[in-house]
């Protein structure tokens, strides 16, 4: 997978590499600046809280109704599910998140996070498959109407 | 001038990480294997770089950046959604149940390595 033996091979790499690249620098950064901006004095990690269930709401949204809607192409969608909320999300932090709790012994908050990260998280992209499912139908019955 | 950091680490672990999934397409399981190692590998990464990187610029680099940017919270819960929709209660209770004990447990052992 990472050994290229031609030239064509390796241009197509290198642009996959650009495409990623534009979507998770602004993605990362994105994330970044929530836990800046949202950093609080008992340490509960609201950025990284932000972050990963607006991502997790978003991405089944794009995926089923804004790719069909505005016919984005796959390299738009590369950057944008893969490069852009792949990186905005994170799974990583979340478990030093978690330990850090533990650690410093924030039981409640330890167990509020957990919560609702593997519960809220599932629960919002079970809603974002809703909402591009009822947006679809919108549009399909303002069609139908026309 | 962190942004860079973060952000050029997230492309290069975000690049790894579609490289990965291109090989899902191969396997032909029916489980979302590769995102499920690719978060615990990231978690157990993290660990690493939380214990021994000291400096605060290469650990947002390493740690925020190409951590954050390898692993994927968004992917994970599509794929439990799907799973969820597909009717497949016991593999989606199976994916939720191996990627947070197993995610967790490899920070911790990260840490300690």
């Amino acid at each position: 997978m990472l050994f290229y033996n031609n030239w064509g091979e390796k241009m197509q790499k290198i642009k996959t590499f650009l495409i990623i690249f534009i979507g998770a620098f602004i993605g990362s950064n994105l994330r970044y600046g929530e836990s800046l901006l949202l950093k609080s004095s008992n340490g509960f990690p609201y950025g990284t809280l932000v972050a990963n269930l607006s991502g997790a709401l978003v991405l089944p949204f794009l995926i089923h109704y804004l790719q069909d809607r505005y016919h984005l192409s796959s390299k738009i969608i590369l950057a944008l599910s893969t490069g852009l909320l792949g990186s905005y999300t994170t799974f990583s932090t979340f478990t030093a998140d978690t330990y850090r709790l533990y650690q410093s012994g924030s039981w409640m908050m330890l167990i509020i996070y957990l919560t609702i990260t593997i519960i809220g998280g599932f629960i919002c992209a079970l809603l974002g498959n809703y909402w591009a499912a009822t947006r679809a139908f919108i549009d399909y019955a303002g069609r139908r109407n026309n | 001038m962190t942004f860079l950091l973060v952000g050029f680490g997230a492309s290069i672990g975000a690049f790894f990480r579609n490289e990965l999934t291109a090989l899902s397409q191969k396997i032909k399981w029916d489980f979302p294997v590769i995102t499920l190692l690719i978060n615990i590998f990231g978690a157990l990464l993290l660990g690493i770089f939380t214990a021994h990187v000291h400096a605060g610029g290469l650990l947002l680099f390493l740690g925020t950046g190409f951590c954050g940017g390898f692993t994927t919270y968004g992917t994970l819960n599509m794929e439990l959604s799907q799973l969820w929709f597909q009717r497949r209660f016991f593999r989606c209770f199976l994916y939720f149940a191996l990627t947070y004990i197993i995610g967790i447990l490899g920070f911790i052992i990260g840490i300690h390595l």
